[in-house]
Formats: C-alpha cells, sequence, structure tokens
C-alpha cells in the first residue's frame, strides 16, 4: 500500500529522519516514540506538507512528487494540535477541504454527525475546545475517498463516546474500502480496539519495527 | 525579568521589522544629508504644522509597536506571559515604561535630536511640545498594553453575518482584516493616496504616462509584505493546505482571485481619478499590471524563510530598477506581460522546488 524508499528529512542541513525503506501493506499500523522523535515529521512529510528526499509511493502507482494532485486526493492527515482560523465555522473548512477532496455533501454531514460536529457546525472555531478542535480535523481527515490516513495522536482530548464512534468507523472502512491507517499515540493503542497490522518505533532519526 | 521582555517583544519587533527600518534609514540617511536634517527640524520647530506631521508620523510608530505588542500578548504561544498580571502594578509598569522606551527608541532618538537643537535656539515651546508628546506616547503605549494584558481574549473585529459562508479566498483578506487591521488601513491607504495623488498632479504639467507608472511602482511595492503575511497565516492556520489535491495552477488561481479583491480598491480608486486625457483604457491596463506585480510578490515570497531585511533590500533595488526602466520608456504592455508571466513561472517553478528541497 505504501512504500516508503531512501526517505531523508532534513531541518537546516541536520538529517532528522532517515528511512533507507519502509512497506507497509493495508491495514493499521501503529508509530510509536518519545516526544521529538520524529513521528509528526514522518506524518507530515507522507501527507505531502513537507519537503524531503526520496520517494514515496501508494498503491504502486502514485508518487508523492510525480503525481503531486492524485496522491493527495488519496492520502489524508489529521494533526495532532489542530488550529484553524478563529473566525471560520467547521462548516466553512469542511466545504472548502470537502471540495478539494472531491467529498459529496452527504459525506460531509454523515461525518458531521458521526464525529458530533454537527452540534457546532456553524459556531467559529475561535469557540472551541481542543476536544472539538480535534473531532474537526478527523472529520476533514476522512473526506472523499482516501486510501491512506494519518491520524497524529487521535485519542488525544477525545471524548470516550466519539473515540469509539470513531474506532468502529474507521474499521468499517478498512474492511469494505480496504483503507489503511497509520496512527500514533502516546495513550494505550488497545484503547482503540483496532487490530494492529504492525508496530513501529520511531527515534534517534531511524524507523524500526518494535518488538 | 525586563531581559526576558527584550527577548520576547523587543527583540523580534526590531527582528521582523529590520527591513523597514532599513528602507527608512536609506530614504531618510541616503536621501537627505545630517545639514538638510538639521534644516528640516529647524523648519519643523518654526511651524506648528510641520511639528504637527512629526508628531503624527511618530504617533503611528506608536501605533505600530502597541500592535505588535497587543498581537504577541493575544498569540497562543504566549499564553504564559498572562502570569506577568500577577506582578505588582509599580513594578510591573516600570517595566513596560521600560519595554515601551525600547520600541520608541528610533523616536526618542530622533526627538532627542530635536530637543537639542530646540535648546540651541531657545525654541522652548517647541522643545515642550516634543517632550510632552514623547511622554504622552510612551504612557499610551503603556497603558495600552497593561489594558490588554489585564483583558485577554479581546472580541475580535466583529463582522456582520458570520453565519455566512465564507469561501477560502476570503480567509486571508477577513484575517488581515480582523487581525493586523493597522498593516490593512497603512497599506491601502498609502497605495490609495499615491495612486489618487499620482492621478490629479497628471493633468497639472506636461506628465506623460511615466508618472502614472511611477505612482504605480510605489503602490505596488507598498505591498510588499503582503505575501509573507499570507504566507504565515495559511502556514499557521491551515496547515492542511499543501495536503490537498490541487494542481499548480488550481492553487495559484485562488490567489489570482484573493489578490484580486485585495487590489480591487485600487480600481476604484484610478477610475474615479482618472485624468480626463488619459483613456479610461489606459487605467484598466495600469490596474491589471498592478494585479500581475502583486502577484510576482506573491510568488517570491510565498513558502519561503526570506530574511525580512533580504526581502527589503530587494524591493529597495527593485523600486531603483523599475524607477529606471519607466524613465527611459519601458510600455505598460511589457510590465503586463513581465509581471503575469513572471508570477506564473515562478510560482510553478517555485511549487515543483518547495515539494523537493533538499537533494
Amino acid at each position: 500500500m505504501l512504500t516508503v524508499t531512501n526517505l531523508v528529512k532534513a531541518y537546516a542541513g541536520r538529517t532528522v529522519l532517515a528511512v533507507p525503506s519502509l512497506v507497509l501493506s493495508t491495514g493499521f499500523h501503529y508509530f510509536r516514540g518519545g516526544n521529538g522523535s520524529g513521528k509528526t515529521t514522518f506524518f507530515r512529510t507522507v501527507a505531502g506538507l513537507l519537503p524531503f528526499s526520496g520517494a514515496i509511493l501508494l498503491d504502486d502507482q502514485f508518487d508523492i512528487n510525480r503525481d503531486p494532485v492524485p496522491y493527495r486526493l488519496r492520502v489524508n492527515y489529521a494533526e495532532a494540535e489542530p488550529l484553524y482560523p478563529n473566525f471560520l465555522t467547521a462548516r466553512d473548512l469542511a466545504e472548502f477541504v470537502g471540495q478539494a477532496k472531491q467529498a459529496s455533501s452527504d459525506q460531509i454531514h454523515q461525518l458531521a454527525d458521526l464525529l458530533g460536529v454537527q452540534k457546532f457546525w456553524t459556531q467559529t472555531t475561535g469557540t472551541y475546545s481542543s476536544g472539538m478542535l480535534k473531532k474537526l480535523s478527523l472529520l476533514l481527515a476522512l473526506l472523499g475517498r482516501p486510501r491512506l490516513v494519518l491520524l497524529d495522536e487521535p485519542l488525544t482530548t477525545l471524548d470516550v463516546a466519539t473515540a469509539a464512534s470513531l474506532f468502529a468507523y474507521l474499521r468499517q472502512l478498512n474492511a469494505t474500502e480496504g483503507v489503511s491507517f497509520l496512527l500514533t499515540s502516546h495513550q494505550d493503542i488497545a484503547l482503540t480496539g483496532l487490530p494492529m497490522t504492525s508496530t513501529w518505533q520511531v527515534g534517534d532519526g531511524v524507523i524500526v519495527p518494535a518488538d | 525579568m525586563l531581559t526576558f521582555l527584550y527577548k520576547l517583544i523587543v527583540g523580534p519587533f526590531y527582528a521582523r521589522n529590520a527591513g523597514t527600518f532599513l528602507v527608512i534609514i536609506l530614504l531618510a540617511f541616503g536621501f537627505l544629508s545630517a545639514r538638510e536634517h538639521k534644516a528640516l527640524i529647524t523648519a519643523a520647530l518654526g511651524s506648528p504644522f510641520l511639528l504637527m506631521l512629526v508628531f503624527v508620523l511618530w504617533g503611528l510608530y506608536t501605533l505600530k509597536t502597541i500592535a505588535y505588542v497587543r498581537q504577541e500578548l493575544a498569540a497562543p504561544e504566549h499564553l504564559f506571559l498572562q502570569t506577568f498580571w500577577l506582578v505588582p502594578t509599580t513594578k510591573r509598569w516600570v517595566l513596560w515604561v521600560a519595554a515601551q522606551l525600547a520600541l520608541l527608541a528610533p523616536i526618542i532618538a530622533y526627538g532627542g535630536w530635536m530637543i537639542q537643537i530646540a535648546a540651541t535656539y531657545r525654541k522652548w515651546d517647541s522643545l515642550g511640545a516634543i517632550a510632552s508628546w514623547l511622554f504622552v506616547l510612551v504612557g499610551v503605549g503603556v497603558t495600552a498594553v497593561d489594558y490588554r494584558l489585564r483583558h485577554p481574549n479581546p472580541e475580535g473585529l466583529r463582522l456582520p453575518g458570520v453565519t455566512l459562508r465564507l469561501p477560502y479566498v476570503v480567509f486571508f483578506p477577513i484575517h488581515w482584516l480582523r487581525y493586523e487591521p493597522l498593516s490593512l488601513v497603512l497599506t491601502k491607504v498609502f497605495s490609495g493616496l499615491l495612486l489618487a495623488g499620482v492621478c490629479r498632479l497628471y493633468p497639472t504639467d506636461d506628465y506623460d504616462a511615466r508618472l502614472l507608472l511611477i505612482g504605480l511602482l510605489l503602490a505596488i511595492l507598498g505591498h510588499s509584505q503582503v505575501g509573507r503575511q499570507l504566507s504565515e497565516f495559511e502556514h499557521r492556520y491551515l496547515l492542511l493546505l499543501p495536503n490537498l489535491p490541487l494542481s499548480w495552477r488550481q492553487r495559484f488561481g485562488r490567489y489570482v482571485v484573493i489578490y484580486g479583491l485585495i487590489w480591487l480598491p485600487e480600481l476604484l480608486i484610478l477610475l474615479r481619478n482618472c485624468p480626463t486625457n488619459v483613456s479610461i483604457y489606459y487605467v484598466v491596463w495600469l490596474w491589471l499590471t498592478g494585479w500581475g506585480w502583486l502577484l510576482l510578490m506573491h510568488s517570491l515570497a510565498y513558502g519561503r524563510s526570506i530574511i525580512a531585511d533580504r526581502w527589503l533590500s530587494g524591493i529597495f533595488v527593485a523600486f531603483i530598477g523599475g524607477l529606471l526602466l519607466i524613465m527611459f520608456g519601458l510600455p505598460i504592455g511589457a510590465w503586463f506581460s513581465i509581471g503575469w508571466l513572471t508570477a506564473a513561472a515562478y510560482w510553478f517553478v517555485g511549487q515543483r522546488s518547495l515539494r523537493v528541497t533538499e537533494k
């Protein structure tokens, strides 16, 4: 599903992450590591948010640099600590991202109901709690028809009921549409109830299979 | 604690505005010698009107410093600064005064020079006015920032109909209006007055189209910081933008619309003040040319961390170069083509290089 080759991510000439080879099959993949270990950097790189050297290939077909638009149509990302312009509403952001990700209006509203975003749909994000912002970021990350969704710390600030609905939905997406998920979490990942296909340890600038 | 305030507020203020200061110093002390400054100061000391003009300029600078500090106090990453409220009032005010004196150092230094000259010429009334105005500016600055500290999380500028659907192309203009209104007002007033000014000046003598082009050049350069502001806004609040499946054309097209909205008031000003002996089509060409050059500056600035003084030095060089080309008679069609084509080409190249930069 995802093939990473010779990935090097550097800041100001200092290499912070080097992944010579990483192949992930369809399923749920858990990336763990301490604070500042490079998990978010890896996720943002795979999401196409950060420049890097190397190659990232989705479904043996879509190269992140050669096919920037088809790749980004199929790879979505939810930030660990989302931040949006505080004068915008969930509706403004969902419509903008939904249009780009080719999501239908029905899907947007279905996800808004599932995650409880409908309750504050036309409220500006400046009035949101961190949990509400998290729900909105998860909604945006599920729009369209992604093949891969990167969820950075999805458990943080999310209430138990919404978490349960979310993870049931992710299981359903994986089972029916073959969508894959990459997750990070400092909480017990078992709380998600998701069947992990693989677990990876991120640290010292490398990613290795966890024991 | 004072060192902390300097490190957090004063230092970053000068770092962020280093380019502006550089341009002002180049303009003020490059074109005018010390003797000419003294002559200007002497004239101001003898003319209440000129002195008032100086005071207004100082007031605008003070407003800029106040807006900066209040913006920093409201920034989420500076939430911990709220603990500064717990410092006893007298001590806190002394610290604010010290910080404000540092922020107003350029005008205090110039004011000090004026006071010295006023003392030499025994212009006691002007001396008193300058000293009093400097005290007022420091006092207003301290009061304004301390008020923000004690009244955090202010309501933003309320716009009618917040429940309206907001499309992406208005995200930045609204942010600019709500959170950096002083920058918006100064940019648009500078640009608008310049364009209106050259249009009104045009029929008063034997001027040609070069005068209008010089006005346009200055109006465009007055917008030179907008690309960086837009870039910072999107990098901070719309982190997901690079993840969206949009081609370079689609992204560029959206910025064309954003800058069209930002530049729209200038079209109205040009049409309203169009000189009688200049074709309406020519001023529309002028406006379209300005639009293209704004996009070129956007393409140059977007997503790149360019040191502010280097950027503004480039703007200064662009001004000199542009002035020469205008004086040598480069026609509007050439300006139009260069602006739009280079903007699109640079955006295309820039988008590709931003994706893979670390070879």
